[in-house]
């Protein structure tokens, strides 16, 4: 890996007794995409939070292109661009205002402003609506102003917080197509969201986090291919027999097979987690062995392999419950 | 320098709240235009003499005489002397509304503290408010004159009585309790008894004597919608931290105070231009509907350190109401009915001496009372700056205690 433009060591925050990151560690490559993938409430915004320095963290060191945080925190703050999860605009301004306004924050000035404001207009592909109120928008023009009020400065290292929450699917596609081409400039991005296959598409890494901790931290096809085949998850009626999981664990097919603690909705029964590196073959086994036992099938959902069976492979949670 | 980019952008942001420069500039104007002219029509009204028609049956009597003289005596009366016969013609054909008429024998009745009395006859041309006022003023008159008459012959025959008793005993003679009593009565009416009544209308003659209702109506409302722009601010930050913009400004290089500067000063400045503009409206309109111009007084100095420690004192206030209020209702409604009852309390709406000793007392704890009180100085008494050195320094407190609360309490995110 090339030298970090981020590095941040056994970061903690409590608020009070509550413990919302238990010591969370990670480095981000020069010009990489960095995913942080968690659940809502898993403390990604709190992170984000810190390593931006809105947030005086409980523990733990951050540093940003050799500097410290801490003691170099207006320096540091100038290499990074935070674009937050909401609408962080000036609703009654125009976007060419808000830019300005945001600028004009940063440093710039002048021509140079002037300049920088027409460039990020035209690259969200707003310039003919420039001097409209920004309350007037779509949501995904929004959207873009937002993103864009992040890259004014250009800066090493952008955040982008929940980029695409309540966002249509074309908004959508614009935004990833603008991070892959910020990426392809050299600019580095943390990039949170709760969708998975957002990360999937975008991040060269991920880390998983859950309850304030990093559980897992790879390339996305190196936590795929941990996982293996996929996962069957099995709703069965409360009749079913207490060894069940045990019986379909010694199919040969099947890596694993679990009790969940996490029901179908509605259900009265349970749920069998199937953990397979050959998925038809488990699959078929597994049905064989619930029509001998007669137990009746409630549910049944395949997981093909990726980041949100690798979170529930984790957790044994889904991602977005 | 990024504290007046914030600034900036919020003026640039007010300018576009068309709904907000009204507030902000207009409607002080016409509560002023209101206020003025009505202040001014109850003056008239007050100034009003009733001329009351006497029929004197006791002349040159001591009492009927000192009920004369008091009745002339700066009440809203004016008497006429007239005579039984002709009083009771005019009375009929209306040419007067009412009369007066003191029995003969009334002097010797009240001294001997027997009962007497006094008749007020009026016709259907007498409105009812000047029957009502003369009939206040006479019975109040004779019931002190009453009460005088009785004590006195009461404390003298104590005297009497003491007088009968053996040297050794004996603490006060006659003499010199009748002449405490009169004495106690001398000092009554200077300061009258019925407190209500007599402190009343006292002390509306003491503030009128330089009271200019243009003056105090332009100090009020420049103070109370001073105050009420506290709420711009208040509602900015509660914007910005709503919207995430704070959040977002934060993560650029900015420190907390730049920001909080930078939301400061926008109503700093309005606050002033606000009253400035409200002297100057004021100067312009009110001699041109008809009413008197404000008068400024004789220190521009004081009237400016005045003016900036009030737009201090609002803006702090804006800045703990934005830390306190945690919902739009807070920030719209609650703080304005909080403002509101300040105004009125700190005798921004209605001069201080109206309120009364309790409201005044209250009113001490609001900035207002103390606004007021600088600028009446300064604009209605012609003091200078050494005249209002506590009320500044009191105001200058109260723009500190908000500051440091608002900062205490203020959440960024």
């Amino acid at each position: 890996m090339s030298e970090p433009i981020l590095i941040s060591q056994d970061l903690k925050k409590s608020f009070g007794e509550i413990e919302a990151v238990k010591g969370i560690s990670l480095q981000v490559a020069r010009g990489e995409v960095f995913g942080l993938l968690g659940p809502n409430g898993a403390g990604k915004t709190t992170t984000i939070s810190m390593l931006t320095g809105l947030l005086e963290p409980s523990g733990g060191q951050i540093t940003v292109d050799g500097l410290d945080l801490k003691s170099h925190t207006n320096e540091v703050k100038a290499k990074m661009g935070l674009v937050p999860q909401e609408m962080a605009l000036y609703m009654s301004l125009s976007a060419r205002q808000n830019l300005m306004f945001f600028g004009r924050i940063y440093g710039l000035k002048g021509k140079e402003l002037r300049q920088r404001v027409d460039e990020v207009l035209e690259m969200t592909g707003l310039t003919d609506r420039a001097d409209d109120p920004v309350g007037d928008y779509s949501g995904g023009m929004k959207r873009r102003v937002n993103i864009g009020a992040g890259l004014l400065h250009k800066p090493q290292l952008l955040f982008l917080d929940e980029p695409t929450v309540g966002v249509d699917p074309q908004s959508r596609n614009a935004i990833f197509e603008s991070v892959e081409a910020l990426n392809r400039a050299g600019m580095s991005v943390i990039y949170t969201t709760h969708y998975m296959e957002e990360a999937q598409r975008l991040c060269q890494r991920v880390a998983i986090v859950d309850e304030g901790r990093i559980i897992a931290q790879d390339t996305p096809t190196a936590l795929i291919r941990s996982l293996g085949g996929g996962v069957v998850l099995l709703g069965v009626s409360a009749s079913a027999p207490e060894d069940l999981a045990e019986r379909i664990a010694q199919v040969p097919a099947v890596k694993s097979a679990t009790r969940s603690d996490t029901y179908p909705a509605g259900s009265t029964g349970g749920q069998l987690k199937i953990e397979t590196q050959r998925l038809q073959e488990a699959l078929m086994q597994t049905l064989d062995i619930t029509n001998q036992l007669d137990v009746r099938i409630t549910s049944l959902e395949i997981l093909e392999p990726n980041l949100e069976s690798v979170f529930l492979h984790l957790t044994g949670k889904k991602l977005r419950q | 320098m990024n504290a007046l980019n914030i600034a900036y952008k919020d003026l640039m942001m007010l300018l576009k709240d068309r709904g907000q420069l009204i507030t902000l500039f207009l409607v002080p104007i016409g509560f002023i235009l209101a206020f003025s002219a009505a202040f001014a029509a109850g003056q008239e009204l007050e100034a009003q003499v009733i001329a009351v028609p006497v029929v004197n049956l006791d002349p040159g009597g001591e009492m009927s005489t000192l009920l004369l003289q008091q009745l002339n005596d700066d009440r809203g009366l004016q008497t006429e002397d007239y005579d039984q016969a002709q009083a009771a013609a005019d009375l009929s054909d209306e040419t007067i509304k009412l009369v007066l008429t003191i029995p003969s024998g009334f002097s010797a009745d009240v001294q001997a503290g027997k009962q007497t009395t006094l008749r007020l006859a009026y016709g259907p041309a007498a409105s009812d408010s000047e029957v009502q006022a003369v009939r206040l003023v006479v019975d109040g008159i004779a019931s002190d004159l009453s009460l005088e008459t009785q004590l006195v012959g009461g404390l003298s025959q104590m005297g009497a009585m003491m007088g009968d008793a053996p040297a050794e005993v004996r603490v006060f003679t006659a003499e010199r309790i009748a002449t405490q009593a009169e004495s106690q009565f001398e000092r009554a009416k200077t300061t009258p008894l019925v407190a209500l009544s007599a402190k009343w209308p006292d002390q509306i003659t003491q503030g009128r004597e330089d009271f200019n209702p243009s003056s105090f109506g332009v100090a009020g409302f420049a103070i109370m919608f001073a105050f009420l722009s506290a709420q711009t601010t208040a509602a900015s930050i509660f914007e910005e931290r709503k919207e995430g913009t704070f959040r977002r400004l934060l993560a650029a290089p900015l420190g907390k105070w730049e920001l909080l500067a930078g939301k400061m000063l926008p109503n700093f400045f309005l606050a002033i231009l606000q009253m400035v503009i409200i002297v100057a409206a004021s100067l312009v309109l009110l001699p041109l509907v008809g009413q008197q111009a404000p008068t400024l007084g004789n220190s521009p100095l004081g009237l400016a350190l005045v003016t900036i420690l009030v737009a201090l004192c609002s803006t702090s206030l804006g800045i703990l109401l934005g830390a306190l209020c945690r919902t739009e209702s807070q920030v719209g409604g609650i703080s304005s009915v909080f403002l509101w009852i300040a105004g009125m309390v700190g005798g921004a709406f209605i001069p201080a001496f109206v309120l009364g000793d309790f409201l005044n007392a209250i009113g001490k704890v609001v900035p207002h009372y103390w606004a007021m009180q600088a600028y009446n100085d300064l604009m209605l008494r012609g003091g200078g700056v050494g005249d209002i050195l506590l009320e500044l320094g009191v105001l200058a407190g109260f723009a500190a205690v908000f500051f440091a609360i608002g900062l205490r309490r203020l959440r960024f995110a």
